[in-house]
């Protein structure tokens, strides 16, 4: 063969890249060994008995992979199960029948037990024949792998590589005959049985026919190789991560020479060859599965020990790739973001449409099943590298090649019109410049484009150029078509969407997505001339009514002079063609009393459209608006929406940044477009290209300064990976977290903790699944407790606030790191992420109530002797027997004997209100209420308002009680709501029934124990009538 | 129409029914001219406050159960306003401090130190000192105690203080010294039964003695209990004949409901329900020993005899700590927890972790 030099040292490459990996793997398997529970903080909640199992179960590492068409080679399953454990010895030809499964060039590869790269000329005896070529086949046949469902197609098109497919078809087949039939065809899979049932023998025809296919091609071959040799070039430089692109081939020869003893390599292979067992015996012997998964769960797993492939660009372009499980040594962010820099697709569920899904560790059931019933090839972490590294970049589908053409096409006929429109500006801004020069008037000189910020020059022109948010933009032209229309049936009809009976919108939505920008737009396409006020107007009520005098009531305009017609708002005239922007309504504030009160009153009676817009709706202040205006939502364009606009106008400012990382940036800042213009055009300043690690940096210093909710907290500390071996957070930003909100977080923690499954229990199923979540609650819990005791002498009297830290991880961080996983259904409708925390609420509650307890103790003192405690759980349940039971059980007739025994005791209404408020259980509030009947509840009130009642003392607030229904009665004048025509009517009834009663309860001059009180109730009236004026 | 706990609680030393040398004792104290500060301990319901105001009456005479209460604001250094509520009468006052938790301090600054500061006003008097009387004296906080002691020496000559308290282990060793310790046992169950006929009689009716055993064993030395448990039960069943389920309170039927599903399932999920619970009791002011301890002692009748030392024993460690923290329910959580935890060790496994 005449390119036996070349082909060998491709191989060489090869089986270097292979062998780290190898004696990675080793090493981890020793490892597992020695070391029980990880020694850092991610492993303390390592489990125990996880531990002992890893002993137990034969540390091999096995690796659950999941594709699974055993239903075709059950019957092989038998026989091979046992070569596994011989395969130590064995050569590539059993391995290679192992195959079917998984699209795994390492496991391919291994066949050829070069373990050391001068071992190019000892081929293995057996798979002599085959090797060499099989080496270069390698990729292609990955390649083919990864487009099967185009393959025909491919094969068309790509004619100017025809030997190489065929080559890689044929050479690929020794390799590929067995994976083929588990995605592709069933009639290969049953060839193959035959094959796989005598395997040694029928190995080598197989491969004699294969490699005797491509013989006639041979020529082309050669060509191939050299191409193959290029992409192992690519490659290497790759693998030294923190290389860049540069093509630095050294690196590569020191890897292998770290390599330890070529002795681990059969070891690996066994390791590789049980794996794929299992993967086949994973659903008949289960529990097997479960061992080995907890085998492999034990051993600390060494995140960043693999070293990651950086791959060609564009390498994964159109393919949708899901992770589930937890992968070995990257986590799930770092791979996603993998895919990502690569240009591939990243997506949570598998569908149809998904390419491959790498299945880690702990993969949900539910996926697993349906990456089986859709027939999705899966990807092991191992394979997921080596599938990047062996790709080639660009290699693109036609479809996408062609969308993306047309998209391409697209932004630059975006940049062109940009282009020319700017040109045609600039020369109507020469235009006037000349035009003004002779007169001698300062001309208001307009600024060159090139001086202004990219917000403003690239602004959308049309309706076209809005990103996103295209139908309630729609609505609004719409509305404003419609608006004179509307005015003259007097907004009765509503209209198709219901916006036609309001003389306003209201535009809410998150800043930066175009809402004023559309608002323009839309009224100049509408035929309107635009007026916007913003919050840099002041917008009191005063000049709101004044300002925007649009119906021409005041004098105002007419004494100014200018005519009689029309007034002005903000220096434009307006007439009936304006149409009012009010921006920021929800700015409107201290400086701008009762403002939306008079914007309100403007928009019953306005004559032109107004549009309103805020960034909140719900805000309080924004509550007047509701009903008067209609309401418009402006949601978050989603990335691809943004794309194409930023991507031509990066075109046109020839800056260079390659789709992905501009989708990168859009969703790091929220669909903020404005934010990532601002972004880009600083960023242009210093260079004219980004590449992906550069977007993520630009991201990450734009949004530093941003301070979490404890529920985004929470949901990062217990998330399903928060804790997992590949995570790469430390301690320290774990606590870090914690002081986000340190009041918070802890309370956070401690509502959540048991609402998670925990990762830790994922091992496991059944009821020891269930202990072991117990004990992991269990031990969260004292954690908790502990966090409670520092909380004690940090807050406590001895102000240890050093310990800060301390309670960070007893608090937070190590229930955190017991319990992390996914989230639970607790019941009441799935899983809504963590909830606020009751303990507030409930502490709030707890006070309230202690003190109507302790009114209710003071005025039984005179009587009784108890303190509260005994109050509460001695005589209550008696004294609710003769006070509240009766009443339930006979209705008014119960009344006498009821009052009197709250006279006697001295309790008044409000006491007994509390009474039945403090009861559990069978006495809980709810449940006696309902079954008192309305009628004997008001015949109680009215009986006990009917007699004087002796009352033990005076509270000290009971004037502060009065003072404060005074403010109750109506509010205080308010500008905001001096416009709102329905005013607050006082409730005359209620008021003499009140006034009454502290007559009465002033009357009670019998008892000697009562200090006089008089002054109460005429204060109290003074202040009623105060406030009905 | 009071209850009958009331009606008939006795207003002088000689109509107390038990301890009798108590008794006199306190009246030669009262008659001594020399009456000393006085810490009465016991528990809950043996008769303490009784006790003490038959011996303000030996003091002062009737006038000192003219009793009216008053409420007092005061404004803590970080500006917030409380409210005491006092009791008073004539010649002595009333405090309960630990009403306003951790400010209890001020109370004893401010409020106890300006009565101590006032003479004796009225002429008539018996005495020439005043009395304090301080409740829930174990409540009070450490400070609160270290405020007391000086007042204690330096107003002896206008004031005489009265503690009360269930136990002195909280009370610190100086304030200790300064007092008479003066224990009032909870009464035996013949004493009970002799108060009860007692009550009986001037109820006109015949006291079974069935009745009198089941309301022994659920009141436990505690006569207040006794008495209102004896008038339920003559609620609920006037002639008190036959076997008288005493009708449990309703916090303490809610306790066992959350012990029973406690050991009906063990998972995060119960305990999770269970938390709802507890929070419910909490918040209606069940005081959370008093729900650790009936909840812990529900599940130690229910569990096999094996794991009832462990299970007091982590009730004990909780409870510890429950008063060293803030947060009264992290730590009964985590007591629960761990009684799942090892009920399910226990139950699947067969025994469980050394507590120790």
């Amino acid at each position: 063969m005449p390119a036996s030099t070349p082909k060998s040292s491709g191989k060489k490459a090869d089986s270097e890249e292979y062998s780290p990996k190898k004696s990675q793997e080793k090493k981890k398997v020793v490892k597992k060994e020695t070391k029980p529970a990880g020694g850092d903080i991610r492993g303390f909640g390592a489990p125990k008995s996880a531990a002992s199992t890893s002993t137990a179960g034969n540390g091999s590492g096995r690796k659950p992979i999941t594709i699974d068409d055993s239903d075709e080679e059950e019957e092989e399953i038998i026989e091979r199960k046992p070569t596994p454990k011989a395969a130590a010895s064995k050569n590539a030809s059993t391995s290679s029948s192992k195959k079917p499964i998984v699209v795994d060039l390492s496991d391919s590869d291994p066949p050829t037990p070069s373990k050391l790269a001068s071992s190019k000329t000892a081929a293995p005896p057996k798979a002599k024949p085959p090797t060499p070529k099989a080496k270069p086949a390698a990729n292609p046949s990955s390649k083919r792998k990864v487009q099967i469902d185009s393959e025909e197609e491919e094969e068309e098109i790509e004619d100017i590589k025809p030997a190489k497919k065929r080559q890689s078809i044929g050479t690929g087949m020794s390799r590929s005959s067995g994976k083929k039939p588990s995605y592709v065809d069933d009639s290969d899979s049953e060839e193959e049985k035959p094959k796989s049932k005598s395997a040694s023998k029928a190995k080598p025809q197989a491969k004699k026919e294969k490699s005797a296919s491509p013989m006639s091609v041979d020529d082309s071959e050669d060509s191939d190789e050299d191409d193959f040799i290029d992409d192992d070039d690519e490659v290497k430089p790759k693998k030294g991560k923190a290389q860049p692109k540069a093509k630095v081939v050294p690196p590569k020869k020191a890897a292998p020479a770290k390599k330890p003893p070529p002795a681990a390599k059969p070891a690996k292979k066994e390791i590789v060859e049980e794996k794929e067992v299992k993967t086949e015996e994973k659903k008949p012997a289960n529990n097997n599965w479960r061992a080995a998964a907890a085998a492999r769960a034990a051993g600390p797993k060494n995140p960043g020990s693999k070293e990651v492939p950086e791959g060609a660009p564009d390498c994964l372009a159109g393919l949708t790739f899901v992770f589930t499980g937890e992968l070995e040594s990257l986590g799930r962010e770092e791979a996603t973001e993998l895919v990502k820099r690569l240009s591939g697709k990243v997506t949570t569920s598998p569908s149809g449409k998904t390419s491959f899904v790498v299945v880690g560790e702990g993969a949900g059931a539910s996926k697993l099943k349906t990456i089986a019933d859709k027939k999705i090839p899966t990807l092991t972490e191992d394979e997921f590298f080596e599938f990047i590294r062996s790709r080639e970049g660009g290699k693109l589908d036609e479809k996408t090649l062609k969308a993306r053409q047309a998209e391409e096409k697209k932004i630059q006929q975006q940049a062109m019109e940009m282009e020319k429109r700017e040109k045609e500006l600039e020369k109507e801004r020469k235009r006037k410049e000349k035009a003004l020069e002779g007169t001698g008037i300062a001309a208001k000189k307009a600024a060159p484009l090139s001086s202004q910020l990219w917000t403003t020059k690239y602004a959308p022109q049309n309706l076209k150029e809005i990103c996103g948010n295209k139908a309630p933009v729609e609505r609004l032209g719409t509305w404003l078509q419609d608006w004179q229309k509307n005015y003259k049936s007097g907004f009765k009809k509503p209209g198709k969407d219901g916006s036609g009976i309001y003389r306003a919108v209201l535009i809410s939505g998150p800043p930066g997505i175009g809402k004023t920008t559309s608002a323009h737009l839309m009224a100049k396409e509408a035929g309107y001339n635009p007026i916007e006020l913003n919050a840099s107007d002041a917008r009191s009520k005063k000049l709101v009514e004044n300002y925007t005098n649009i119906d021409n009531t005041s004098l105002d305009g007419f004494f100014q002079g200018n005519g009689v017609q029309s007034t002005s708002v903000a220096g434009v005239h307006v007439d009936s063609r304006t149409c009012l922007i009010m921006d920021e309504v929800d700015g409107m504030s201290a400086g701008d009393r009762g403002g939306v009160g008079a914007l309100n009153v403007l928009i019953k009676k306005t004559r032109i459209p107004m549009i309103l817009i805020c960034n909140d709706r719900s805000l309080q202040k924004m509550k007047p608006l509701q009903s008067t205006t209609f309401n418009m939502t402006f949601r978050r364009p989603t990335p691809p929406e943004i794309r194409s606009r930023i991507m031509s106008i990066l075109f046109k400012e020839k800056l260079k940044i390659p789709a992905n990382v501009v989708d990168e940036l859009v969703k790091g800042v929220n669909s903020d477009i404005r934010q990532v213009l601002n972004m880009l055009s600083t960023f242009k300043l210093s260079k004219d290209q980004m590449d992906f690690d550069e977007g993520k940096e630009l991201l990450k210093v734009n949004e530093k300064n941003t301070i979490m909710t404890p529920f985004t907290i929470t949901d990062k500390l217990t998330g399903p990976y928060a804790f997992s071996k590949t995570s790469r957070e430390t301690l320290n930003d774990r606590i870090e977290l914690y002081f986000h909100d340190f009041s918070f977080v802890p309370l956070f923690i401690q509502e959540h903790y048991l609402k998670t499954q925990p990762a830790l229990t994922n091992n496991l199923n059944g009821a020891e699944q269930n202990l072991k979540h117990l004990e992991l609650v269990s031990k969260a819990a004292d954690s908790i407790s502990d966090g409670d005791l520092v909380d004690r002498m940090i807050h406590g009297s001895e102000q240890h606030w050093s310990l800060l830290p301390f309670h960070a991880v007893q608090s937070t961080v190590k229930p955190a790191s017991l319990i992390y996983g996914a989230g639970r259904n607790t019941g009441g409708g799935g899983w809504g992420g963590p909830v606020f925390p009751q303990w507030l609420g409930q502490n709030s509650k707890q006070g309230k109530l202690q003190r109507q307890l302790t009114d209710i103790q003071i005025r039984m003192r005179l009587k009784v002797s108890g303190g509260r405690s005994e109050i509460r759980e001695q005589y209550m349940p008696l004294l609710a027997s003769k006070v509240v039971l009766p009443l339930v059980q006979r209705g008014s007739d119960a009344l006498d004997e009821t009052i009197e025994y709250m006279d006697e005791y001295y309790l008044g209404k409000d006491d007994w209100d509390a009474l039945v408020e403090l009861g559990v259980d069978t006495m809980a509030e709810a449940l006696i209420t309902k079954k008192i009947p309305t009628a004997t509840k008001s015949a109680f009130t009215r009986q006990y308002n009917k007699t004087d009642h002796p009352i033990a003392f005076h509270k000290g607030d009971m004037f502060a009680a009065s003072k404060k229904k005074i403010a109750d009665m109506g509010p205080a004048p308010d500008n905001e709501d001096v416009f709102e025509e329905d005013e607050a009517v006082p409730d005359e009834v209620s008021d003499k029934g009140e006034a009454d009663d502290d007559d009465e309860a002033n009357d009670v001059t019998k008892d000697k124990l009562i200090k006089a009180v008089k002054p109460k109730g005429t204060t109290a009236a003074k202040g009623k009538t105060k406030a009905k004026k | 129409m009071s209850l009958w706990v009331d009606k008939y609680r006795p207003r002088s030393l000689d109509e107390l029914h038990y301890h009798p040398e108590l008794s006199s004792r306190l009246r030669s104290l009262a008659a001594s001219g020399d009456f000393p500060h006085i810490l009465f301990y016991g528990p809950s319901g043996a008769g303490k406050k009784t006790r003490i105001m038959a011996t303000l009456r030996e003091l002062y005479g009737p006038g000192v159960e003219k009793l009216r209460i008053d409420q007092r604001v005061f404004v803590t250094p970080s500006n917030r306003k409380l409210d005491v509520n006092v009791v008073q009468s004539n010649y002595h006052i009333e405090l309960t401090p630990s009403d306003v938790g951790m400010y209890d301090r001020v109370v004893i600054q401010d409020i106890l130190k300006e009565i101590a500061q006032t003479q004796q006003v009225d002429l008539n008097a018996k005495q020439r000192f005043k009395v304090v009387i301080i409740n829930e004296a174990d409540a009070l906080t450490r400070d609160a105690q270290a405020a007391l002691r000086r007042t204690m020496e330096k107003y002896m000559n206008n004031m005489r203080l009265i503690l009360c308290a269930n136990s002195t282990s909280k009370i610190i060793a100086p304030i200790r010294s300064r007092c008479l310790l003066v224990r009032v046992a909870a009464p035996t169950d013949d004493e009970m039964t002799k108060v009860l006929q007692h009550v009986a009689k001037k109820e006109r009716f015949q006291l079974p003695s069935t009745a009198t055993k089941s309301i022994l064993s659920t009141s436990q030395g505690n006569l207040r209990k006794a008495l209102l448990v004896f008038e339920a039960m003559k609620m609920q069943k006037p002639d008190l004949t036959g076997d008288i389920e005493v009708a449990k309170p309703d916090w303490e039927t809610y306790c066992s409901k959350i012990a029973d599903s406690i050991i009906q399932e063990q998972s995060a999920q119960r305990l999770l329900d269970v938390r709802a619970k507890i929070y419910e009791l909490l918040s209606h002011c069940i005081p959370p020993t008093v729900v650790l301890k009936t909840i812990s002692d529900r599940i130690v009748d229910k569990v096999d005899d094996a794991l009832k030392p462990q299970i007091i024993h982590w009730a004990a460690y909780y409870e510890l700590r429950m008063r060293m923290g803030s947060k009264k329910i992290f730590h009964i959580e985590a007591f629960i927890a761990k009684v799942m935890t090892v009920y399910k060790q226990f139950n699947m496994i067969g025994y469980t972790e050394d507590y120790e």
